[in-house]
C-alpha cells in the first residue's frame, strides 16, 4: 500500500520538518474534525497554502497530505449525514448503516495509522508514495 | 494515470466489499439494539398513559369499548396488524381529539366520536393513527422534539414529571411534519381500502373539520394538530379515484350511532 525511495534530491533538515508537519496538521486536525469531517480538509488545505512557496519536496508532500484527506471525505460525509437524517428524520438505525460506520471506522484508522508512520519516516529523510494518492500527487505536484 | 485509475477503483471495490461483508452480520440483533428500543418505547408508552390516565377518565364499559375495538380489529385483520400490540384507550373528554402514544397506546377521546357522521370517518381516524404507530411516527417525532437523552432519562426514572408532561402535550396537541401526516393519510387510506371501508368519508371528516376550525378552534385539536387538511382530504380522494367500495351495512351504523349516543 506504500512505497518506500529516496527522493532525487537529498531534502534539509528544515525540508523534512515542514514535510512531516503537514502530516501532523491533519492528524492534529482529526481530533477537531472527527464529528466535522470537513475541518481537517480545511486544516491541511490552510498549512498546504502557507507552504505552496516551499521547496518540492515539502509542497509534494502536503499534497498528498491533502489529497488522503480528500480522499476519505466523501465517506465520512456520507457516514455523517446518514447519522444527520436518523436524528432529524424518520430514518432508523439499520444493519447498514452500522456496517458502513464501521466500514469508514476501518479506513480512517488505517488512515490514521498511516499518516503517523508517514509522518515519522518522512522526517527520517525517507520518502513515502501512499497508494493511489502517491501516484495523484505526482500528477499534480511537479518541480518547478 | 492508468495505474492510478485502477488502484482508485480498486480501493472503492475493497470498501465497497468490506461494507458488503460487514453488512451481512445483523449488528441490530448482535447489538441488541432493537430490543433497547423496544424496551425504551416501551417504559415511555406506559409512562405516558400512567400520567394521562391518572388526569382523565376512561371509559371502559363494553358498551363503548367494544364497538371501536371490533372497528380497530377489522382494520388490523385486514392488514396484518398485530391486533394484540395495539391498546385501546378511550377517554371522556369533549375535545375532538385522537393519538398516538409509544407502545402502541392508541387514545380516543369522547369527543371526537361525537363529532364523525359516521363510522366510516372513525375508522379514518383510527387508521390514520395506526398509521403513525406502524410507520414508527411516535417515537421518531418524540425523538426529533424532545430528545433522545431527555427520553432515555424519563425510562431511567430522572425525568421530572414537567417535562414528561411536556413530552406528551408533544404527541396530543402538535402536528407531526407534513411529510409524516401525508404517510399516515394514504396509509391509511390504503388500511380502509382493504378493509372494505370508503376513505372519502375519512377525507370528508377533515375537509368538514377544516371548514368547522374557525367556530371552534379551542375543541378541534384533531384537526388544528393536522395542518392543511383541505389539500390533505384531496390526496385522499385523488388517491381514491376510480375505486368503488361497499355501502357500509345497516347494522354496523346502528351499532355506531348507539356509540354517539353514549359520548353525550
Amino acid at each position: 500500500m506504500i512505497t518506500i525511495s529516496k527522493f532525487y534530491y537529498q531534502p534539509s533538515e528544515h525540508e523534512l520538518e515542514k514535510a512531516s508537519n503537514s502530516y501532523l496538521m491533519s492528524l492534529i486536525a482529526i481530533m477537531g474534525g472527527l464529528p466535522l469531517p470537513i475541518i481537517n480538509l480545511i486544516a491541511t488545505f490552510i498549512f498546504y497554502l502557507g507552504n505552496m512557496k516551499g521547496t518540492y519536496f515539502v509542497r509534494w508532500h502536503c499534497i498528498q497530505a491533502l489529497l488522503s484527506q480528500l480522499f476519505l471525505l466523501p465517506f465520512n460525509s456520507l457516514g455523517f449525514w446518514w447519522t444527520i437524517s436518523i436524528i432529524f428524520t424518520p430514518e432508523t438505525i439499520t444493519s447498514n448503516y452500522i456496517a458502513y460506520l464501521i466500514t469508514i471506522f476501518i479506513f480512517n484508522l488505517t488512515e490514521f495509522i498511516g499518516t503517523i508512520y508517514t509522518a515519522i519516516v518522512t522526517r527520517k529523510g525517507q520518502h513515502i508514495e501512499w497508494w493511489v494518492i502517491g501516484g495523484l500527487t505526482n500528477l499534480i505536484c511537479k518541480d518547478k | 494515470m492508468k495505474k492510478i485509475l485502477i488502484e482508485l477503483v480498486l480501493t472503492v471495490a475493497m470498501m465497497a466489499a468490506v461494507w458488503f461483508g460487514l453488512s451481512q452480520v445483523d449488528w441490530m440483533k448482535l447489538l441488541n439494539i432493537e430490543q433497547t428500543t423496544r424496551d425504551t418505547e416501551e417504559k415511555i408508552g406506559d409512562l405516558f398513559w400512567k400520567m394521562l390516565k391518572s388526569s382523565e377518565t376512561e371509559m371502559t364499559s363494553d358498551s363503548i369499548k367494544a364497538p371501536v375495538d371490533s372497528m380497530l380489529t377489522r382494520i388490523c385483520t385486514a392488514n396484518s396488524i398485530e391486533r394484540k400490540k395495539v391498546k385501546l384507550h378511550l377517554l371522556r373528554k369533549d375535545e375532538i381529539n385522537a393519538f398516538a402514544l409509544p407502545n402502541n397506546h392508541l387514545v380516543v377521546y369522547s369527543g371526537l366520536i361525537a363529532a364523525c357522521e359516521n363510522e366510516a370517518e372513525l375508522y379514518g381516524v383510527i387508521g390514520h393513527e395506526l398509521a403513525h404507530m406502524e410507520k414508527n411516527h411516535v417515537m421518531n417525532k418524540l425523538i426529533k422534539e424532545v430528545g433522545l437523552s431527555v427520553l432515555i432519562s424519563m425510562t431511567t426514572g430522572n425525568g421530572n414529571a414537567d417535562v414528561i408532561k411536556e413530552a406528551l402535550k408533544h404527541l396530543s396537541s402538535t402536528a407531526y411534519d407534513r411529510s409524516m401526516e401525508t404517510e399516515a393519510d394514504l396509509t391509511a387510506t390504503d388500511y380502509l381500502m382493504k378493509a372494505g371501508i370508503d376513505p372519502e368519508s375519512f377525507a370528508n371528516f377533515l375537509y368538514r373539520l377544516a371548514n368547522e376550525t374557525n367556530n371552534l378552534p379551542s375543541q378541534i385539536y384533531w384537526i388544528s394538530t393536522h395542518p392543511e387538511s383541505k389539500e390533505r382530504a384531496e390526496k385522499i380522494i385523488a388517491q381514491i379515484k376510480g375505486k368503488s367500495f361497499p355501502k357500509a351495512e345497516a347494522k354496523d351504523s346502528l351499532r355506531f350511532e348507539r356509540l354517539k349516543e353514549r359520548m353525550k
